[in-house]
């Protein structure tokens, strides 16, 4: 989830406030296969991502694109509208009630000894570490991946030499859509959903982000295993409704000592 | 000014004297009153919003059928529809727009935090608030003390469903009911809540009952959460290491989805879930959703009472008109809301604010399809002393009141039978 963002954030420079929303309409994708198709999450995640890459590669063409250059503001706005109306699409499409999809992976647990592993959030777990290996190799090592880190260390020299901004700038988003979309599946039999449920999943995206270094996928890997060890700490030294003050102390820490996060760059 | 219009002024003005002087009932009525009727439709409380606001509509469409409000010349209701979106910010936004557009009576919210954010415009505008739900007793008891103390003058706010206290009580009475009829003596409690204004209060009424009936079980362990969670596997981890008999949780819809597969997944071994009062726990959303996870999952919520004949046929048509959907705690104290709100009007003979006030607090109304103990009336809170829950169980994938024994449609199955 946070990935994504980042992803976007780091090439465009645009904050993607309609990433949460985004999410939830991969897990609706994912309930819809689930129940109509039978498809498990823990398969169809694939096809959730594709979806939402063709959906992320449309929104930056048709909206973000035009906003690229615009002030910051301007680009609140614009993503802030697109998750009203992401929001609302869904509760006229899906309606109010809360979701959950139903996965045997996800009902299953392994124990060792008295400790117990929930093995759907296991799956969720060792499927993230794959797919950011696999985008670190996309960026890392294929023409289009080296087009997209040119395009976010340096714009105009990307166009200097030749890059086609506009497609780049088109494909990070999709693909960045295409993380979250990934990630609402494999979400979707762990967390129940609803329409709202968007603008939590932003808070907790840009708090991992911001966390872990604006920009950077290390950073946006490790500031979620930051957050969600701190959250679980507190639950269990504190009291559990106090869990989400620890990380976002975090969030207050590091933006006090270490503004660009822990594996951020920097400003010029 | 013309000869003509010096003989209109004066048989206007004339016209205008007599009417004045008229007696009032004699006066023109107005042909609707308009109730603003503000619920949760979207946002995180969207599906008992909905069912609010659909059973209101019935109840409206069912008073102006049988010809509207008899004393007021059958002046017929007229519902105006607000939405709270589940933000108290939205919630007063919204009474002020409705009673710019005209709103002469209040009715919602479902959700205690948006209704709280209400209080205040219905009492600076003099408009009477009707609270059909929400039990957090602050909504009620903050304006009673500042009228009492003669801050305010009059008291717009009253509130026909059991407060936070009255769930409390009643929770703990049908605890040990309960488990003195299914002969057991479960001994730990882990209380678990969601921590916004409604699973705070209910939490604090709850521990308050038992503080007072000090019964034979405790309350062992304390477990709140922030609402809406992402994850309960910890709080759950921390009511097992309790060694609980019993979970009493307070939910809302999406918490319950979490925290349910979260106790059986982690293989948390108790005699049952009894839930002191909570949504979550019994609409049709949850049992799609959570189907086994539900059975023989008992909470004590405000409940239809299926033996009123009337009850029956209500629940068949809100069925059909809801798309399949139950007649429950939420649907049935919105339709009872506006059927109070008829007989209110009737005695009152005007949407005068004061007179629908004094008329609110005569009421004595016995034909409410709620589970009570006794008719619809208000007492100096302004809270109806004798809403009451009932405890309901789901039953083969369906919610059906189990206690007290004058309402229960089905025998309790406790303690609920080992998978």
């Amino acid at each position: 989830m946070a990935v994504g963002l980042t992803l976007i954030f780091g090439v465009m420079r645009v904050v993607n406030f309609a990433h949460g929303d985004m999410m939830v309409w991969g897990m609706y994708l994912a309930w819809l296969l689930a129940t109509r198709g039978g498809v498990d999450p823990y398969a169809s995640f694939i096809l959730c991502a594709a979806a939402l890459f063709v959906a992320g590669l449309l929104v930056q063409r048709l909206l973000v694109q035009r906003i690229v250059d615009a002030p910051h503001e301007m680009q609140i706005l614009l993503m802030l509208g697109v998750a009203l109306v992401l929001e609302n699409a869904a509760l006229l499409v899906f309606g109010p009630e809360p979701h959950r999809v139903r996965s045997p992976l996800a009902q299953s647990t392994v124990w060792l000894g008295p400790v117990f592993v929930d093995v759907g959030r296991l799956v969720t777990f060792g499927v993230a570490i794959v797919l950011t290996l696999v985008l670190s190799l996309f960026l890392f090592r294929t023409d289009m991946g080296r087009s997209i880190r040119a395009a976010a260390d340096n714009t105009y020299g990307a166009l200097v030499i030749g890059t086609d901004v506009r497609r780049v700038y088109a494909v990070a988003f999709g693909v960045g859509a295409a993380c979250v979309g990934a990630a609402g599946a494999l979400v979707a039999p762990l967390l129940p959903f609803q329409p709202p449920t968007g603008l939590q999943l932003s808070v907790a995206s840009f708090n991992i982000v911001i966390i872990g270094g604006m920009g950077s996928l290390v950073g946006a890997f490790v500031g979620g295993l930051l957050v969600s060890v701190a959250e679980s700490l507190g639950a269990v030294f504190l009291k559990p409704s106090l869990k989400e003050l620890v990380s976002f102390s975090l969030l207050v820490l590091i933006l006090l000592f270490r503004p660009a996060g822990i594996f951020g760059k920097r400003a010029a | 000014m013309s000869h003509s219009s010096r003989r209109t002024f004066l048989k206007t003005a004339v016209a205008g004297a007599a009417v004045a002087g008229m007696p009032l009932p004699l006066r023109a009525q107005p042909k609707t009153v308009k109730i603003a009727a503000i619920h949760c439709v979207t946002g995180p409380l969207a599906e008992p919003g909905q069912a609010c606001r659909l059973a209101a509509q019935i109840a409206v469409d069912h008073v102006n059928a049988a010809g509207g409000i008899k004393a007021m010349d059958g002046a017929k209701l007229e519902l105006m529809l607000g939405d709270t979106q589940t933000k108290a910010d939205v919630a007063r936004a919204e009474a002020e727009r409705l009673i710019n557009a005209g709103a002469q009576i209040l009715m919602g919210t479902f959700n205690s935090a948006d209704t709280n954010a209400i209080v205040p415009v219905a009492q600076q505008r003099r408009v009477p608030f009707f609270v059909d739900i929400s039990a957090a007793d602050p909504i009620t008891a903050n304006v009673a003390k500042a009228v009492k103390e003669g801050q305010q003058k009059t008291q717009y706010v009253y509130r026909n469903f059991p407060t936070g206290t009255l769930f409390g009580v009643r929770a703990v009475q049908y605890f040990n009911e309960i488990f003195k009829e299914a002969g057991v003596s479960p001994k730990r409690v882990v209380l678990m809540h969601s921590n916004d204004l409604f699973g705070s209060n209910q939490a604090r009424g709850f521990q308050a009952a038992h503080k007072t009936a000090n019964p034979s079980w405790e309350i062992v362990e304390v477990i709140p959460w922030p609402e809406p969670p992402s994850d309960l596997s910890t709080e759950v981890s921390r009511a097992k290491a309790a060694k609980p008999d019993i979970i009493a949780p307070i939910t809302r819809p999406a918490s319950a989805q979490l925290l349910l597969p979260e106790i059986r997944k982690q293989r948390v071994e108790i005699l049952g879930i009894v839930g002191p009062g909570s949504p979550g726990l019994y609409e049709a959303g949850q049992l799609a959703v959570l189907k086994d996870d539900l059975e023989y999952v008992m909470t004590s919520v405000p409940w239809p009472n299926f033996k009123h004949p009337k009850a029956q046929r209500l629940a068949e048509e809100y069925f059909k008109r809801s798309g399949g959907k139950t007649l429950d705690t939420n649907s049935g104290y919105s339709y009872d809301g506006i059927h109070v709100l008829a007989d209110v009007l009737e005695r009152a003979k005007s949407v005068e604010p004061d007179a629908v006030v004094e008329a609110i607090k005569k009421t004595s109304y016995k034909d409410n399809l709620m589970v009570s103990t006794g008719p619809v009336m208000f007492n100096e809170l302004g809270d109806n002393p004798n809403a009451a829950p009932a405890m309901i169980q789901i039953q083969k994938q369906k919610p059906v009141a189990v206690w007290p024994k004058e309402h229960a449609v089905a025998k309790l199955v406790f303690p609920r039978p080992k998978a």
